[in-house]
């Protein structure tokens, strides 16, 4: 049943071509609402005994509104660990023991996923014990202040990656109003702060930890009406809120902006070349069209990898990427020089590589071959329940239903080499390009 | 075929007294196949004085072109498919993986084919791939990953003058020395078939398994380099290495060799022992909750009993890493540094605890109920099964899930506990601290004057009756155990 589409005879490269209409998503799944407002989804797969949960809660840094409180949805994503009267942390992670579970959480730009994989048959304790946590978190003043101890332990451990602090600085040159401005770890000096939030915090849960903002993927071995029946009785209760944030609209750039970061110790230079996007969209081209050119133009096999990583040698990485978000967000190209010297070389590079984008067509076969690609690397990663849950979490926190996938997928289906240059037109100018440059002391190398 | 952990250590020999080639498969009717093809031949046995020279040699051949096609136009072919080859080499094994949809299976195969049997050699990809090694080095691990550079400096300074003295990437001027001549050498002595486990999982046919066999005869028969044998560890008492550098916070990784590796009388009960004071990134482990959970010092403490690398980012191990000599280890992740020397103090503390309490019965039973589910996690993807399968049969044990179900089914509390005392230690510890002002770190951690902790927030009165223990445990370094390095000295 899964797998029926998928083993149609194609020949490499044609998947697109020849499958325009077959769904992206493979899985027949169940979507329902419940009357408060949560949404269950379950998609019921071949993987024997193992079932995995994505709760997603649609709210992320995007949501952090108020001024000093960057950060916050992800140190809410730690006090959700920190237990309720009926499981104290103590006995949430003795049950999560017994089940055998892999179990995390993650927060990006717009939601908060808390997962969960385990044997099938803890599937009601660990609904219900979910459930309690969602409905009735508790936590002391001097827990929360000792959890922000292990968010700042957090930053502490990605800080001596160069690529986050370029990330961070990009984001606060590029944006001026709208919550994008700043990553989801927050700045270091909110989150030095965070000790001192916990009214703040209570605030947080009493807004986002709703029904309305909540869905519930289910996948694995699992039937549909059983985890229905389960939710219903656990999670019925939960009351939906009221709260609607409002999330600073960012005005269009004016000009173009630049930032430098001096790195403190030996690394290889980095360049990131920013120009604000679309929003994601499954109705519009134009974010289809941004993601397609991000490959075309800086992806493995563009021209100007060819050039710069294969050829000449002078980059070591070169990657495009559209940012997948809710409100418009980065169309970014970030490069790794390996000679200081070369920096503004590279820039020139992938300058006139957009350039050439805005005056000429990609050839149809190019497109042809990102479309396959797209399509081969989405179905080939749902080969297990846990996969399948996530990829459809990180749609659910964008429009809420796996649904958008298949209508994604069409909308790449029918792109043309016209819509690229189109787009690249609209969005890849100057006015709206950001650049950032990270060096290290000796300006590179790395000796 | 029945094998022996005898048989995959040394040459396999058919009755014909040829060396022959062993496959693992796990055919289903997916139409994603993964592949994994495996030589057991990796950093162990690089020359003494080309050290990196396997990873280099497998990196050549999963990133250069082939005879026929240069590396561009295999990267154009293998894009629509979405699909890539990518290479590990760890001391006893080299891997090359790679998952593809059933559709391009044949198209994939052909290029895999070409980059393993038939490679291009080419001056202009051995120069790239010579940079992105050195750079790894300079930069991927001594420069951006104070958690990994602990972890790998960890296992240089124990295996010192034993057959894995150095990292598998090797060092910075043994790289920068190495010709094709010297990756061609190694390829035509350990790519042979006496060395190879071909690993395929998924919707393939029959036809498919047996044209590969066909192809990769074409290696040589056999391997000639005589085994190496493992020298036993050299450390006599505790030592610490801290490797300064410019950074926020310090990293610690510390250990020591045990003789328990899987397939070993006591590896289930060393296995559970790791489930309960250190399952990796899980939040009910004994060291993260109470470095952790109850007092917020840093965002995770982990404990091992096999080789982990990249654990910041997997939640679980990579197969194919397997070995024949294992350490203990504990992962504290980057503490500011105010709270540097207590942290270390509170991990020796509970390894101390372990040792002499033993794991109570309760924790026990809950943890015993955890590993016999959770081993199905470990193996939750076809590739992850595929790869585990490949180790069960180097060493020599039965499918991974029933040898650890099995395993730990009959175990006792009192067992685990007998094992904990026989090969756990809290003397003669291996410390790899990752830091700036490394000498104010070192007057820290030498003798027993107390170096306290200051929290945020108040504290239950047993722990802070704890942290009084804590603060003034002695680590049993004195100023001459501790050696502070450069970073830039560090795989140079």
């Amino acid at each position: 049943m899964i797998w029926k589409f998928l083993l149609l005879v194609l020949t490499a490269g044609a998947f697109v071509a020849a499958n325009a209409q077959v769904k992206a998503f493979p899985f027949a799944y169940t979507q329902q609402d419940l009357p408060n407002g949560l949404r269950l989804v379950t998609i019921p797969t071949d993987s024997p005994n193992l079932v995995s949960i994505y709760i997603v809660v649609q709210t992320g840094s995007r949501n952090e509104v108020e001024p000093g409180k960057s950060g916050f949805a992800h140190l809410f994503e730690h006090m959700m660990f920190r237990g309720t009267e009926k499981y104290p942390p103590e006995k949430y992670n003795q049950i999560l023991q017994r089940a055998g579970a892999a179990s995390n959480a993650f927060t990006s730009d717009d939601l908060t996923a808390f997962y969960t994989t385990f044997s099938k048959e803890d599937l009601a304790e660990i609904l219900a014990m979910e459930a309690d946590r969602f409905q009735t978190l508790k936590y002391t003043q001097e827990y929360f202040k000792t959890e922000t101890g292990a968010v700042l332990g957090e930053y502490n451990k990605n800080s001596s990656d160069p690529e986050e602090k370029l990330d961070e600085v990009l984001h606060d040159t590029a944006f001026d109003r709208h919550t994008y401005k700043h990553t989801t770890m927050g700045f270091l000096k909110d989150v030095q702060d965070m000790p001192n939030q916990y009214d703040y915090s209570l605030k947080f849960f009493d807004r986002y930890y709703r029904p309305e903002y909540t869905t519930i993927v289910v996948a694995g071995d699992v039937d549909a009406k059983q985890v229905r029946a389960l939710v219903d009785k656990s999670w019925g209760n939960w009351k939906r809120g009221n709260y609607h944030p409002d999330i600073p609209v960012e005005p269009a750039q004016q000009e173009p902006r630049e930032s430098n970061i001096d790195w403190p110790s030996p690394t290889l230079p980095l360049i990131e070349i920013a120009f604000h996007g679309p929003a994601y969209s499954d109705t519009d081209k134009d974010w289809a069209a941004l993601d397609a050119l991000a490959t075309l133009a800086f992806g493995r096999n563009s021209d100007l990898h060819e050039k710069l990583v294969v050829r000449e040698q002078k980059v070591d990485r070169l990657v495009g990427d559209m940012s997948q978000s809710v409100d418009p967000n980065l169309f970014a190209i970030e490069a790794r020089v390996k000679k200081a010297e070369d920096v503004s070389y590279i820039r020139t590079q992938i300058l006139d590589t957009i350039k050439r984008f805005q005056d000429e067509l990609v050839a149809a076969e190019k497109l042809t071959a990102v479309k396959s690609r797209e399509r081969y690397g989405f179905t080939m990663q749902l080969d297990n329940s846990q996969s399948v849950a996530a990829a459809v979490a990180r749609y659910v926190a964008l429009r809420r239903s796996p649904d958008t996938i298949d209508k994604l997928y069409s909308i790449y289906s029918q792109l043309t080499p016209e819509d690229i240059r189109a787009a690249a037109r609209k969005y890849l100018t100057e006015n709206n390009r950001t650049i950032v440059t990270l060096a290290g002391p000796a300006g590179g190398g790395g000796k | 075929m029945n094998f022996s952990a005898a048989c995959v250590m040394g040459v396999l020999l058919a009755a014909n007294g040829l060396a022959q080639m062993r496959t693992v498969t796990l055919p289903s009717k997916s139409p994603v196949v993964n592949v994994r093809i495996v030589f057991t031949a990796g950093a162990v046995v690089d020359p003494a004085d080309k050290p990196g020279l396997a990873h280099l040699t497998a990196a050549m051949l999963a990133g250069g072109g082939t005879k026929d096609l240069t590396y561009k136009q295999v990267v154009d072919l293998m894009f629509p498919m979405a699909a890539a080859l990518g290479s590990q080499t760890d001391q006893e094994m080299t891997v090359f993986s790679g998952t593809t949809h059933l559709d391009n299976l044949a198209a994939y195969y052909k290029l895999v084919r070409s980059m393993l049997l038939d490679p291009g050699w080419r001056e202009d990809d051995f120069k790239r791939i010579k940079d992105d090694a050195i750079n790894s080095l300079r930069v991927g691990l001594r420069g951006n990953n104070d958690e990994e550079l602990g972890k790998e400096v960890l296992y240089s300074a124990l295996y010192r003058g034993t057959p894995y003295g150095h990292y598998s990437v090797g060092t910075i001027s043994a790289i920068e020395k190495m010709t094709l001549d010297d990756l061609k050498q190694f390829y035509k002595q350990h790519y042979t078939q006496s060395n190879l486990i071909l690993g395929l999982a998924g919707g393939y046919s029959t036809e498919f398994l047996a044209q590969m066999k066909k192809d990769f005869a074409a290696l040589p028969a056999k391997d000639e380099t005589p085994a190496s044998a493992m020298k036993p560890e050299t450390i006599d008492r505790t030592r610490a290495l801290i490797v300064e550098k410019n950074t926020r916070s310090v990293a610690y990784s510390l250990g020591f060799p045990i003789d328990v590796k899987r397939g070993d009388p006591d590896y289930p009960a060393l296995l559970l022992m790791q489930s309960y004071l250190g399952p990796h990134r899980m939040s009910g482990g004994r060291l993260f909750q109470r470095i952790r959970e109850i007092r917020g010092i840093n965002y995770g403490d982990y404990a091992y009993i096999e080789y982990f690398p990249r654990g910041m980012n997997l939640m679980e191990p990579s197969p194919n890493l397997a070995r024949r000599s294992q350490i203990f280890q504990i992962w504290i992740r980057p503490v500011e540094p105010p709270a540097a020397a207590f942290t270390l103090r509170l991990a020796f503390f509970e390894l101390n605890n372990l040792i002499k309490n033993g794991i109570p019965a309760e924790d026990f039973n809950r943890t015993k109920e955890f590993l016999t589910k959770y081993v199905n996690v470990l193996t939750k993807t076809k590739n992850a099964e595929l790869g585990y399968a490949i180790d069960s049969l180097y060493y020599g044990i039965p499918g991974y899930n029933s040898y650890i179900k099995n395993g730990i089914a009959t175990l006792t509390v009192e067992q685990v506990n007998v094992a904990i005392r026989k090969h756990l230690r809290a003397d003669r510890i291996q410390i790899v601290a990752v830091s700036a002002n490394a000498e104010q770190l070192k007057q820290q951690l030498v003798g027993s004057g107390p170096t306290p902790i200051e929290y945020n927030s108040a504290k239950p009165a047993e722990i802070l009756a704890e942290d009084k223990l804590v603060e003034k445990l002695d680590l049993g370094l004195r100023p001459m155990d501790v050696q502070i390095v450069p970073v830039a000295s560090v795989f140079e």
